[in-house]
């Protein structure tokens, strides 16, 4: 429906697709995360391959005022490589699991990225001139006799070809014992945080060799251990405030002013659970795979299996808004825990003014939601509607009786197609959604 | 309904047992008592499925363990509140505080209390834990090792034995007085004799049976073989079966953190590990059973009391021994 993220002619239309077209799917392929810069001009991808991809925004065209700018490949580089933990015997995946970029300071962009164990800090740089002219090497690099120069002369910097480097500045690595989670750069652009299952740390971004561990959340005794870190972010304004989510639905505020081990939290949300939807799967449907402050800093918004929740943070008793994603899937627990699917991990996002907020589904459903006007909209990342500017058609899952033209049964969605990783440009109605191996590019439409 | 999009006749009874079961819950007995305990009976065995046979080649998340444990003690302790008798005196964990600040796992294993040193033909974990490590890996079927005890381990003497289950041994006895040996007990059962039989009258009314008794008995009843998956059949659907969870139960509680949170070292107790050294033999556990496909197993066997008409007194015995079986098998990660 019309709407949702604009006024109320506001439409979603395709813009682009990248990646392979074919069936068959490496799995190395998988995108695994998503994520715009501060300008929105770079979007990054990571993959369960190790690398990432970072397109860059064209920009915007005379001759075709109306396709914005378009995305293309702006770098390419292996970020991770899988690792075998040689105590445990056990392989290190080289998934990335986060991407976060810095703000940008200089001509040069810089970004976090992280697999399991270590974070490592890219600078990605542009190089279009190059030095020629020099006195004591030829053009294609030999030295010259210097018997045989006669004269001198200043080199002269000459246009050339762009290229774009990558170069690893930093790794952090070595702080975790569990799997990291989350990493969060902090708005003090000095420090960020990075969480796994038990612990959170914090990090200096020059000092690689040390970080402090501000969370400890590790039972004496590991049989006792029944909660775990799912996600933790930090502030956008207070550089002392973060929080972090568990598995039992619970998120804590914390404020590193208080305490070096924040591991007493100063503000803990938690909605009361509802008795009369109760079973056996409440608590693994309650954890909160995803928490991601508002641009404001006011609210923040928790994803868990069924539904989104945008809280204030001023109020810990419950959510402000809640947003029932797919709960068509209340009724089909049983199955989804028995093929894993109850596990899987949705991320959500906020757009750029706060009004509308973005997560996956399945069968290569997204949802959006419009705060203002209490509209929501699901859209689907299909290569069937992927013809450029084609406005994108909103579906519906049927959930029980009959089933209208158009609508799809809860029967028929497709679990393996599930939408984990979604992104919205912090400034326009740009989104990037991420459906497996491919990354599927919607603007809106300019009426 | 989890396939790629194939279409599907609406077909109404497709979730009953997932509809019933939630209305169960919510409601909280009633006729859907049965279904409400059936789904329990599903999801416990699904949970012990998915913690002994991981799908990923890498490790396996520590959320994912932490919420299917949780899972599991949630009904094992429903199971008790519900079952009432005193269940099988279990260690507590014993683990000392690790010393190395690097030792950030859970690996010692704990040391069964006197009480309850098992026989050979026992399933405990605790003499799984206790069994010489290499034994696990190097065995081509670590569960006839497990189901017959460490090789190299003497028999331990029944005398510490009999204490732990002679007191459970009693009150099988005080509330089974009408108790039939329909089955011979299998080779290397406990030296308790015919009492620890299964003492399931034939084709009878298993009401009065407290399912914690029976999953007493059950636990010192291994039998290895190849079994069918099915949880099924019970006789009567509410005590029956909370039989094989509750068997499992006990038993869990000892294996389950031991083997969920051993994040060092994992290799010589990894049932993994020996699995895939065991090569297909993993492969070979059927699968999963779904919801839909136990409500078909179920059915012909009617409503409570009634009971198979047509099989002989020892068949249901039979196959409640073999849906024990296979709960060991899984347990110990054949």
């Amino acid at each position: 429906m019309a709407g949702v993220g604009g006024g109320n002619d506001f439409q979603w239309c395709f813009s682009q697709v990248k990646g392979a077209i074919d069936e068959d799917v490496a799995e190395a392929d998988i995108i695994s995360t998503v994520e715009f810069n501060y300008s929105g001009e770079l979007l990054a991808t990571g993959d369960k391959g190790g690398r990432v991809v970072i397109f860059q925004r064209e920009q915007e065209s005379k001759n075709r005022p109306h396709s914005r700018g378009e995305y293309n490949v702006y770098s390419t580089f292996q970020s991770h490589e899988p690792e075998f933990d040689y105590l445990k015997s056990l392989e290190i995946e080289e998934k990335i699991n986060k991407i976060r970029w810095l703000p940008q300071q200089n001509a040069a962009h810089f970004l976090l990225s992280t697999n399991d164990k270590t974070i490592k800090l890219w600078k990605i740089s542009e190089r279009d001139k190059r030095a020629e002219g020099y006195n004591l090497k030829d053009e294609d690099g030999r030295l010259r006799d210097p018997f045989r120069i006669t004269s001198l002369r200043v080199p002269v910097l000459m246009p050339m070809d762009l290229m774009v480097e990558a170069s690893p500045r930093r790794i952090f690595a070595n702080a975790h014992t569990y799997h990291i989670n989350s990493i969060s750069v902090n708005s003090d652009h000095e420090t960020y945080l990075s969480a796994d299952d038990l612990r959170i740390n914090l990090w200096h971004l020059e000092i690689t060799d040390r970080s402090f561990n501000i969370v400890d959340i590790k039972p004496a005794n590991m049989e006792e251990l029944t909660e775990v870190i799912t996600a933790a972010e930090c502030h956008p304004h207070q550089c002392n405030v973060f929080v972090y989510s568990s598995s039992k639905g619970t998120i804590r505020l914390c404020d590193m002013r208080a305490a070096a081990l924040c591991d007493r939290h100063t503000k803990f949300f938690e909605e009361p659970e509802d008795p009369s939807s109760r079973s056996f799967f409440s608590e693994i449907i309650s954890s909160i795979s995803d928490v991601k402050f508002s641009h404001s800093g006011r609210y923040m918004m928790t994803r868990d299996y069924l539904s989104v929740k945008v809280w204030d943070l001023n109020m810990e008793n419950r959510p402000v808004e809640t947003y029932q994603v797919h709960e068509y899937l209340r009724s089909k627990l049983c199955s989804l825990y028995e093929n894993d699917c109850i596990f899987d991990k949705f991320e959500c996002c906020w757009n750029g003014s706060d009004g509308a907020i973005m997560t996956g589904s399945y069968n290569n459903f997204f949802r959006m939601f419009d705060r203002n006007t209490r509209k929501d909209v699901t859209l689907e990342a299909s290569r069937e509607s992927s013809k450029p500017r084609a406005v994108l058609k909103p579906r519906k899952v049927c959930t029980g009786g009959k089933r209208k033209k158009d609508e799809i049964s809860v029967d028929s969605l497709d679990f393996n197609k599930k939408i984990l990783h979604t992104a919205w440009h912090p400034k326009e109605n740009v989104i990037a959604v991420a459906a497996t191996n491919n990354l599927y590019i919607f603007q809106d439409k300019i009426n | 309904m989890l396939g790629k999009g194939a279409k599907r006749k609406h077909d109404k009874d497709d979730d009953g047992l997932e509809g019933d079961a939630v209305v169960a819950a919510g409601r909280g007995g009633g006729p859907s008592k049965a279904s409400y305990t059936l789904q329990r009976q599903t999801i416990f065995n699904m949970s012990l499925m998915k913690l002994y046979h991981p799908r990923a080649a890498v490790e396996p998340s520590l959320e994912r363990r932490v919420l299917i444990n949780n899972m599991l003690r949630r009904i094992q302790d429903e199971l008790r509140r519900e079952g009432g008798a005193q269940p099988l005196p279990l260690p507590l964990p014993a683990s000392p505080p690790p010393e190395d600040p690097a030792d950030e796992g859970f690996r010692e294993p704990p040391p069964p209390p006197p009480g309850l040193a098992p026989p050979d033909s026992c399933l405990t974990p605790a003499s799984l834990l206790e069994a010489d490590a290499s034994l696990f890996c190097s065995s081509p079927s670590p569960h006839t090792l497990l189901f017959h005890g460490a090789p190299s381990r003497p028999t331990p003497s029944p005398s510490p034995s009999k204490d732990g289950f002679s007191s459970a041994l009693d009150e099988i006895e005080e509330l089974c007085p009408d108790v039939a040996t329909t089955t011979s007990p299998p080779p290397g059962a406990s030296p308790q004799g015919p009492q620890l039989s299964p003492m399931l009258p034939a084709g009878g009314d298993l009401k009065a049976r407290k399912p914690d008794v029976r999953g007493v008995v059950m636990a010192t009843d291994p039998q290895p073989g190849s079994l069918d998956m099915s949880p099924c059949p019970p006789l009567s659907s509410s005590s029956s079966s909370t039989t094989s969870s509750s068997s499992s139960g006990f038993l869990t509680d000892l294996a389950l953190d031991d083997i969920l949170f051993a994040d060092i070292d994992t290799s010589m107790y990894d049932f993994d590990a020996c699995t895939s050294a065991s090569g297909t033999g993993a492969a070979k556990i059927a699968p999963v059973m779904t919801a839909d496909d136990l409500v078909k197993t179920l059915s012909p066997y009617g409503g409570p009391g009634t009971g198979p008409t047509s099989a002989a007194p020892s068949q249901p015995f039979k196959m409640d021994l073999a849906e024990l079986d296979h709960i060991m098998e899984v347990l110990v990660g054949s």
